[in-house]
């Protein structure tokens, strides 16, 4: 057993190392002594040489028995191979780039891919994670805590269940220097019911939950970049608003919480969200909804069996709910009992990215993916024609017995190396494209916190892209050269096939940048679209910016008024106000009773509801169509007043004049009187209708709501914060944008389509060009004799251009038909993303097709040139 | 008996044979095997070199001999063939083998003949 180990030891040894021992010399030695024992007993050398058998078929068998067979045809098929690719530079170069372009656009997409939707959060068998989801109608919300303690007291089916609120970002300070992390309040079990233990000191536990303490825990990152990962950090303290916090543990480094792109800094006890706050705790109410719940199914509960559990505990509550709002109107009872409950698997984390970007991340990987197969086509093509001038070579071989098979895997060998190298600088390609689309996706604000490491799922899925391609590009080569008959490739065939395989693999090629394009066309008016609509303001020259006002003592209605003073003398400042949410169709849907309108039994009562301060309309440069906008005499004491929008006065008061008009939103007290109508403002990411909306002065509320700052005019971020200063020294400027950079924050996703899909479609069209290119050029070369001959029988020049051409055009048009026939099936998927242009826009495909077929044919006009200006007399000389 | 019969016989008792010749005889070069494996035979036992020297080779590769380049009494160059320890261990185990093969196989036919 062991001596048979030791052979193959051998033998492997044997298969990499070069030399074969001195088998030739004892070969011949063996001959010559033959011979002379011949000699010896007086018979011939001849029959001593054949008694001892072949020399070159003896040294063979020594060297199979030397060697491991296949695995030495291998490494000589790859000797060889790298000889063949190193003698046409030109080729090898174009087919590794085209291949790495290929390979990794779609790495860099999948491994996108892969963080967003696919990999599973690092904690404890993280399919057993659950998200509970509270819906009423299609509308889903978060739990309020009263409702999470509830649930976590009754519900039976789980090993524990926790919530968590996302904070975004608070200024801390260790020592003096304020710093913005990212902040997360969660309760006591979250880490335990994950299954996160800490790296140092520890984490919350049940207890955290029953005594309040001002303890935190922080990120592995954040202790790497804030620490130099000091042990000596667990203790330490900072302060957060007015509250004194102390370090208690480190998270493990691969833990990015739960919300996949927004991984908390530091997590707080879920106790602590008054402190984290800076106001009063929210723990209380009923009505306010801010958490997001979590539990672990137990070990042998299915799904179904915790959704039926949860389901019979919410409708319980749903009742008493009911019962308690006796006296609301019905409508609002309704609404009450329609609310649900759902469970959700939450493996792979809470991800508000996959809901925004997995539409179209999917339909890249399925452009990057066509982007391949046409690098793909293009390869087959040049194989083929190496092929061709190869099958001399080849025939040789085969005459020689080398069997098809052998050609078959000499030339795979082939392919497999450049896809090889493709796929190596295609991953190291992808790292770099999958960086720069993060970035992208971040778009400006703060980079998302997305684990895109190539893991092992990611170079798996590389490997096997590469192994694909290089099948698909080198298969059909190979096999057509073991195919060929020995006699005809020897005497040089002749004869050119009008629907060679060169030509069909043109055809697909353009078929599918026909697809690309008309995607790319389509994405790109979405684009022009959502640009050049009908918004209702304008975004140019506006800043916006929110202020950090926890340092100083001012707070509230006064906070406002001090800076909206101090900005508004500023030079260069136009106009300065205020918003809950600028231009955004966040807000508050309220339900409205209008004067002298009443509304249907079935008919939707909601409004939107959005706070603005004076002269918002006037920043943002928004026609005031009748009345006014709000102004410094609408105050917490003035009577109550609302703007409206054209189309709430549409629908309430049909166009007509509501001015005067009261209006009353639900769950406020105090009835409010129309004073103007504005034109409709329509942000970028409103796909339907604008919805009849309702604007009011946050001057006129109790509690005013923190917003964002608007400013019309030259200035910038360092102007503003000096300003900022000099109305309090303890005021600081926070996420400073551009009105426009924060619009384009909600085409995101169109944008990244739009311009990715612009990308490709170059791309697939360069491709296609060089394809096309070297099809014809290798073409009108085999054939120089031919022309010859056509032109010594008196073709003209222009004939020939004509013939070239009229062959290149064949595949193209074929190629552009199939590709049209291909788009009008798939172009609907994209449906919900377009914008403006039906998914059969005749205007976008006819451009794909006519840029296309354009570029095709002069691709082919060059080799076309070449054909007419060959000389009749040289070419039939050459032979 | 053509050369393909022979070499049907060879198999399996090539290594044997080398091994035998080799330990008997002591170093000895490819060709003084041949020779010698052809003479007690008296010529009905012809190894080519296509069949004895990758026996040899894969004889060496599993440890049950050594080579060595060397100089014969003539002053040529040439690889000798040497046992080893664990050649001979294989020899004797063979060797047993063989015998009792050889045991049962006589008393079959013995049987069958009668």
């Amino acid at each position: 057993m062991i001596s048979r180990l030791r052979e193959w030891g051998h033998r492997l040894w044997g298969t990499f190392r070069s030399g074969d021992g001195g088998i030739d010399e004892e070969l011949r030695f063996h001959l010559e002594m033959a011979e002379q024992d011949a000699q010896r007993r007086g018979e011939s050398a001849r029959e001593a040489r054949l008694r001892a058998g072949g020399t070159a078929q003896a040294a063979e068998a020594v060297r199979d028995q030397g060697s491991v067979g296949w695995l030495a045809d291998f490494f000589r098929d790859t000797r060889h191979g790298i000889r063949l690719l190193g003698r046409s530079p030109f080729f090898t170069a174009f087919a590794i780039a085209s291949l790495a372009l290929g390979i990794g656009a779609n790495t860099a997409i999948f491994s996108l891919m892969d963080a967003v939707m696919l990999r599973m959060m690092p904690v404890h068998e993280p399919g057993r994670l659950v998200q509970f989801v509270k819906s009423r109608g299609d509308i889903t919300y978060d739990i309020s805590c009263p409702l999470f303690h509830q649930l976590r007291e009754e519900l039976r089916g789980f090993d524990g269940v926790f919530a968590h609120a996302p904070m975004g970002r608070r200024e801390v300070i260790f020592g003096d220097e304020p710093e913005a992390v990212n902040a997360e309040l969660v309760s006591g079990s979250y880490y335990s019911v994950l299954g996160v233990p800490a790296v140092a000191g520890r984490v919350f536990d049940e207890k955290t939950d029953r005594n309040p303490s001002p303890v935190a825990v922080i990120s592995h990152a954040f202790w790497k970049r804030r620490f130099g990962m000091d042990p000596g950090v667990v203790g330490r303290t900072f302060r957060l608003n007015r509250t004194v916090f102390t370090i208690i543990g480190v998270t493990p480094p691969e833990f990015y919480g739960v919300i996949a792109g927004a991984a908390p800094e530091i997590t707080f006890p879920l106790t602590m969200d008054g402190e984290v706050r800076g106001g009063e705790s929210w723990f209380p109410y009923n009505s306010r909804s801010w958490l997001s719940m979590m539990g672990r199914l137990g070990r042998e509960q299915h799904l179904e069996n915790a959704r039926a559990e949860v389901d019979g505990i919410f409708s319980r509550i749903v009742q008493d709910e009911w019962r308690l709002a006796a006296g609301a109107g019905t409508r609002e009872r309704e609404g009450i009992l329609s609310q649900r409950m759902r469970l959700e698997p939450a493996g792979n984390g809470l991800n508000v990215m996959r809901k925004r970007f997995s539409e179209p991340l999917r339909l890249l990987m399925g452009m990057v993916a066509l982007v391949l197969l046409i690098a793909c086509a293009n390869l087959a093509n040049l194989l083929l024609g190496r092929a061709a001038t190869r099958r001399r070579e080849i025939a040789v071989r085969l005459a020689m017995g080398a069997g098809g098979g052998r050609v078959i895997r000499q030339m795979l060998a082939e392919g497999l190396l450049l896809a090889a190298a493709g796929g190596v600088l295609g991953v190291l390609l992808a790292c770099w494209a999958a960086n720069a689309l993060v970035t992208m996706m971040s778009n400006g604000g703060e980079r998302l916190a997305l684990n895109i490491q190539p893991d092992l799922r990611v170079l798996a899925f590389t490997a096997a892209v590469s192994v694909a391609a290089c099948l698909l590009f080198s298969l059909a080569p190979a096999m057509q050269a073991a195919r060929q008959r020995i006699q005809p490739a020897l005497a040089e065939a002749r004869g050119v096939e009008r629907w060679s395989l060169g030509r069909v693999f043109i055809a697909g090629q353009v078929a599918i940048s026909v697809l690309l394009l008309i995607g790319a066309g389509l994405f790109g008016r979405t684009l022009l679209h959502l640009h050049s609509m009908e918004t209702g303001f304008e975004s140019d020259g506006v800043t916006l910016f929110s202020v950090n006002a926890d340092w100083s003592g001012l707070q509230g209605h006064e906070l406002r008024n001090r800076v909206l003073e101090g900005l508004q003398p500023m030079p260069g400042v136009t106009a300065a106000s205020f918003a809950m949410w600028p231009i955004s169709h966040r807000g508050w849907e309220a339900s409205v009773r209008v004067e002298g309108y009443t509304h249907a039994p079935d008919e939707r009562d909601m409004a939107h509801h959005s706070f603005v301060a004076a002269d918002y309309f006037k920043t943002m440069r928004t026609p005031v169509i009748l009345g006014r906008e709000f102004g410094e005499r609408d105050t917490e004491t003035s009577p109550k007043v609302a703007v409206v929008n054209e189309t709430f006065m549409r629908r309430y008061f049909d166009g007509r004049s509501p001015l005067g008009k009261w209006v009353n939103v639900a769950g406020e007290p105090d009835r409010m009187e129309i004073v103007g109508v504005v034109k409709d403002i329509r942000s970028r990411s409103l796909r339907g209708e604008v919805p009849p909306t309702l604007f009011t002065p946050v001057a006129q509320r109790e509690d005013p709501p923190a917003g964002t700052y608007i400013l019309r005019g030259k200035v910038n971020a360092a102007i503003i914060a000096t300003a900022l200063q000099r109305i309090d020294a303890k005021l600081r400027i926070v996420d400073p944008r551009t009105l426009d950079e924060h619009l384009s924050r909600s085409i995101l996703s169109e944008r990244m389509l739009g311009t990715l899909a612009g990308f490709f479609g170059a791309l697939a069209l360069l491709l296609v060009c060089a394809g096309v290119y070297g099809v014809m050029a290798f073409q009108v070369a085999r054939r120089l004799k031919e022309i010859g001959i056509r032109m010594a029988l008196g073709a003209r020049p222009v004939q020939v251009t004509g013939m070239v051409l009229a062959e290149t055009a064949l595949p193209v048009a074929a190629g552009i038909g199939a590709g049209i026939a291909g788009a009008l099936a798939l172009t609907h998927l994209a449906e919900k993303i377009l914008f403006g242009v039906k998914p059969t826009d005749p205007a976008t495909f006819a451009g794909a097709c006519i840029l296309l077929a354009t570029l095709a044919l002069i691709a082919a006009y060059l080799p076309s040139r070449m054909a007419a200006r060959v000389n009749p007399v040289e070419t039939l000389r050459c032979e | 008996m053509s050369n393909k019969d022979k070499a049907d016989i060879l198999q399996g008792t090539l290594d044997l044979m080398i091994l035998q010749t080799v330990s008997t005889l002591g170093p000895l070069h490819g060709y003084a095997i041949a020779a010698r494996v052809e003479q007690v035979s008296n010529g009905a036992i012809q190894l080519n070199m296509g069949t004895l020297y990758p026996g040899l080779l894969r004889l060496e590769q599993r440890g049950f001999i050594r080579a060595q380049w060397d100089r014969t009494e003539n002053n040529r160059r040439a690889r000798y063939y040497t046992i080893t320890a664990a050649g001979r261990g294989q020899l004797e185990a063979e060797k047993t083998e063989w015998t009792r093969m050889a045991a049962i196989m006589q008393a079959l036919l013995q049987g069958e003949t009668r």
